[in-house]
């Protein structure tokens, strides 16, 4: 490719003041003509030291931020283990069976509560075999009052 | 797999410690980018939390045939600034001149210190989209396909747009 003076200019503000980082494919054109133009040296040099300006500028610092990116992310992650535990407990995909089946599942807490507080404390109630003779009583229709005595 | 997939895999499947390894990778980058685009910490920190918010919450979303995982949270972390150059610009305040590393190093000839006090100044000065392509192509040494994917535009338009922002920078350097 033939370089003109248009084109040059053109690479050196597209792509900057080095050389390797002209395209390949007109590297070679480039700095021939770079080699043999004043013009063109001088438009180079200029970008070179804008370049080397913009490398002069200082480079910020944001004290504590990873620490606070990384805490925000941890409780992200935390609140993924949940999402998990719901997906597995959760059918996957069909949104309309999770919208019947999670508030299903939560009605069913207090019923399953209930049988397990039921099963591990006896409320008062006395032994099986005292109930037994309890029913034995009403069905003999006896005076209870004496059975009880 | 490349390294990219795997990470991305992993944050998709809810693995906390690929997630984090990814902000350790990629936040300097992001933070750095962002800082350059808005000139302060704290809206630099909002747009660094929220980049990050969004490679956990949209992981998977990312689809290596168009992108790295470097050049998408770069691409959210531009959007996020245009946004928020757009919303309230009058908000924005500068703090390049306090946030920076290297305050304890030989003070600059005053020359220089001027220069770069212009610099700093021409660079805030630049269009949100000619000062994003002239820091992700000369801070961030991405390619200028790879700012093209990052800004959501043709090649062709982003080499115009990288052209007007160094002459206009070396033209405000010479006044």
């Amino acid at each position: 490719m033939n370089m003109t003076p248009e084109r040059f200019a053109q690479l050196v503000e597209t792509h900057g003041s080095q050389p390797a980082r002209w395209p390949e494919q007109e590297r070679h054109a480039a700095e021939a003509w770079q080699r043999d133009n004043p013009a063109a040296q001088a438009l180079c040099r200029e970008y070179a030291q804008l370049e080397a300006l913009l490398d002069a500028l200082p480079t910020p610092v944001l004290p504590g931020l990873e620490q606070r990116v990384l805490r925000r992310a941890a409780s992200l992650a935390g609140d993924n283990l949940l999402d998990q535990a719901m997906d597995w407990l959760l059918p996957h995909g069909d949104r309309l069976l999770a919208w019947i089946w999670r508030p299903a599942l939560v009605a069913c807490l207090p019923l399953v509560c209930g049988i397990y507080m039921a099963n591990f404390f006896s409320f008062g109630i006395s032994g099986p075999e005292v109930a037994w003779e309890e029913e034995l009583a009403l069905l003999a229709l006896n005076d209870y009052a004496e059975i009880a005595e | 797999m490349t390294d990219d997939e795997a990470l991305m895999q992993a944050i998709v499947a809810g693995d906390s410690r690929a997630y984090e390894a990814a902000i350790r990778q990629h936040l300097k980058s992001i933070s750095h980018f962002a800082f350059r685009m808005l000139g302060n910490s704290k809206d630099t920190e909002d747009i660094a939390q929220e980049t990050f918010l969004r490679l956990w919450t949209h992981a998977s979303t990312w689809q290596r045939e168009k992108a790295s995982v470097s050049t998408w949270l770069h691409r959210i972390a531009h959007n996020l600034c245009i946004d928020y150059l757009r919303k309230d610009k009058s908000s924005l305040s500068s703090e390049y001149e306090d946030e920076h590393e290297g305050s304890d190093r030989p003070a600059d000839a005053p020359e220089r210190t001027q220069q770069l006090a212009a610099l700093q100044q021409a660079l805030e000065c630049l269009p949100e989209r000619q000062r994003s392509a002239v820091v992700l192509s000369h801070y961030h040494g991405f390619s200028n396909k790879e700012i093209a994917t990052i800004m959501d535009i043709s090649v062709d338009a982003l080499e115009s747009i990288l052209a007007r922002a160094r002459r206009s920078l070396k033209a405000q350097l010479k006044h």
